[in-house]
């Protein structure tokens, strides 16, 4: 949890050594102050790259990722052809340098390659992760928006309603929902298994990640909602008789965008983790569907294998960057964004 | 001060209730009980039987009736009796789980807090240098990580790497005997867990009192106590120091509760027999009274721990004040 200290003292502006060129926008101006954080930059392309790499998935390996090879278990990773490799193991021969018969991060407890695994595991792990914090940044940003400017009863009901989201322990919570959700004899959970089909407990960890986590959003945009709503040019939108919608949406809103882009950034990461969690747990992303996540969930058990090892590493490796990738560039944009936190955090 | 602080236990009353009407019902939403398997394994379970067991238990009422009796036995702290042990519930939990809880979690928070106070100054002290930049990076590389997976790690490096220097899990070495023996195989068995455990906190903690440290250093009653001649060391350890950990303390408070649920993961990989996990266990095999009563307990930590943070907080800061 982190909690930002609110200043109420003027401060002096602080723009590092990049300043605003004459006529430029914000966004403009935003971007040349990201590039300079090269960390983040670094951390945006990887993360590029990772997207990239889970998009295209299906065709970046010669294999099929739930396709199993009894001959060829607990491989080490390598860059050489096993020679006593099928050709009709593998969709197709080979892709650039990746020939059939390579397994260049090994292969699991069931002879499957684990490179391919991680990269189709990366699809419903990224997905998870973007969907989920994007619609609860967008709810959270929605409720507090409301419960700031509103004010009143609706806004000591948000209050306590995010109070109280927040006393109950979270993962619990989750797990509590998610097998109420998986459970064959649950109404609700039966009517999405015949809506969705297989991608029902992707769609479902993603329901329950918003559903927890909306709260942080909508605090931090409350908090800041309630403090422009003192400010003049607020009271001057009033006067000119703009609506209270119109005041929200149009006036109060694009001065928290920066905050909320943040906040979106780093509930990416948060989202990915809460779903490697769960489907650690076993409750998450259900087999035949692979996440990075759930490719760990019985690593544990073969750690004292030959090569057993990789089986847990690479996995755990791709979400730790991707949420690293997430957290820096998160971090980028909030210096970028906003120039009076430069530094501090 | 008095009337703000009744207000505010006042306030908790009607959150539990909350709380524990939402639990409640997600829980009981579940199908199956326990009259149910108790049938699947006796085949001269009768219907009658069934019936009337069901009524016993108050199990053929509708939910809410259910809560309003779990509601009634609960304030006068009878929690029921676990699906899973035939022991009380209460009393397993607080007996048998919260202890090791306890002592991973606390530890955990202890060590944490130890290291994360230096080496958020250092990287305050130091900032833009080599040293600031390893923590800085150190930190975010603490928040991205998935603890499982850094547990799972560690037993990897530590138990099967180097051949057993430290237990993959568990708690105790069965067979091991006497006290100081005894103390060290705990300590061997803690460490594991507790460095995995306390990584995130470790990272978040450093992070904020980096920053902390950073705002002090630039307010005035610290130039002030520099120009007067007083050595840097003092200025920054008696001066700088002692305001900048005031709000961690603050976020070491909220975060304690944190350490209780969120051991679920930590405490799987290691098997350790503590709260989290029991939790897990009672959810998975549908142990009502279990589950509620942990999770009741950790709701009812947060919200203590909220409170006492924003009481200790006012304490030592006069300059808050209350409405």
């Amino acid at each position: 949890m982190k909690k930002k200290r609110k200043d109420t003292s003027p401060k002096p502006i602080e723009t590092g050594e990049v300043s605003v060129r004459h006529g430029e926008s914000y966004w403009r101006y935003a971007w040349r102050r990201f590039r300079r954080h090269r960390l983040a930059m670094v951390a945006g392309v990887v993360l590029v790259i990772l997207i990239l790499g889970a998009i295209f998935a299906p065709w970046l390996s010669p294999y099929n990722y739930s396709r199993q090879n009894r001959s060829n278990m607990f491989d080490a990773p390598s860059f050489r052809v096993e020679e006593d490799q099928v050709e009709d193991k593998c969709v197709r021969p080979r892709v650039l340098w990746w020939r059939c018969g390579v397994h260049p991060f090994g292969t699991d407890d069931l002879g499957r390659d684990i490179l391919t695994r991680v990269l189709q595991g990366g699809r419903v792990s990224l997905i998870v992760g973007f969907s989920a914090a994007f619609i609860s940044t967008l709810l959270g940003t929605m409720i507090g928006a409301i419960a700031g400017y509103w004010g009143g009863i609706i806004d000591s009901l948000t209050s306590r309603l995010i109070e109280i989201m927040l006393s109950i322990p979270q993962l619990p919570l989750l797990l509590i929902l998610v097998g109420l959700l998986a459970n064959p004899e649950v109404q609700f959970g039966v009517f999405l298994t015949g809506l969705l089909g297989d991608s029902k407990s992707i769609v479902m960890i993603i329901g329950v990640i918003i559903l927890l986590s909306w709260m942080g959003t909508a605090r931090l945009v409350r908090g800041q909602v309630i403090a422009l709503k003192q400010r003049d040019f607020v009271e001057a939108a009033r006067a000119v008789g703009a609506s209270r919608i119109r005041i929200a949406f149009r006036h109060l809103l694009p001065n928290v965008t920066s905050v909320i882009i943040v906040q979106g950034t780093l509930m990416t990461g948060e989202a990915i983790l809460i779903e490697s969690g769960l489907s650690f747990l076993g409750l998450g992303i259900q087999p035949p569907a692979v996440s990075w996540g759930n490719m760990l969930s019985r690593a544990q058990g073969f750690l004292y294998y030959p090569n057993g090892i990789y089986i847990a590493f690479f996995p755990g490796l791709c979400i730790l960057l991707t949420v690293l990738c997430a957290n820096f560039v998160g971090d980028g944009l909030r210096d970028a964004l906003d120039p009076r936190y430069h530094g501090r955090v | 001060m008095a009337t703000y602080l009744a207000r505010r236990v006042l306030q908790v009353i009607p959150t539990l209730f909350v709380i524990s009407l939402l639990l409640f019902g997600l829980l009981s939403m579940k199908p199956g009980d326990p009259i149910d398997d108790m049938r699947r394994g006796n085949p001269g379970f009768t219907q009658a039987d069934y019936d009337r067991l069901r009524e016993f238990y108050g199990l053929d009422k509708p939910w809410y009736v259910q809560y309003w009796r779990w509601l009634g036995r609960a304030v006068r702290g009878d929690f029921g009796v676990s699906r899973q042990f035939g022991r009380p519930a209460a009393s397993y939990i607080f007996n048998y789980r919260f202890p090791n809880t306890v002592l991973l979690s606390g530890l955990s928070l202890l060590v944490a807090f130890c290291v994360a106070v230096p080496a958020g100054v250092i990287s305050a002290l130091r900032q833009h240098t080599a040293v600031d930049y390893a923590i800085t990076v150190g930190n975010f590389i603490g928040v991205s990580i998935p603890i499982f997976w850094l547990g799972i790690m560690l037993i990897y490096i530590f138990a099967v790497y180097f051949r057993g220097v430290l237990p993959a899990g568990g708690m105790v070495t069965p067979g091991v005997t006497g006290t100081w023996p005894m103390f060290v195989d705990r300590l061997r068995h803690l460490l594991l867990p507790v460095a995995a455990l306390s990584s995130l906190q470790l990272a978040q903690w450093t992070r904020f009192m980096r920053s902390s440290m950073l705002e002090t250093i630039q307010l005035d009653f610290v130039v002030t106590a520099r120009s007067k001649g007083i050595s840097e060391r003092k200025v920054i350890f008696k001066h700088a120091l002692k305001n900048a950990i005031l709000p961690l303390i603050t976020l070491v408070g909220l975060n304690v509760p944190l350490l209780f649920s969120g051991a679920i993961l930590t405490e799987t990989v290691f098997n350790w027999p503590g709260m989290g996990r029991a939790i897990f266990d009672a959810i998975l095999v549908n142990d009502f009274n279990v589950a509620m009563v942990s999770l009741m307990f950790i709701s009812l930590l947060v919200l203590a721990f909220n409170l006492l943070a924003d009481v200790a907080y006012a304490l030592i800061d006069p300059r808050i004040r209350y409405e």
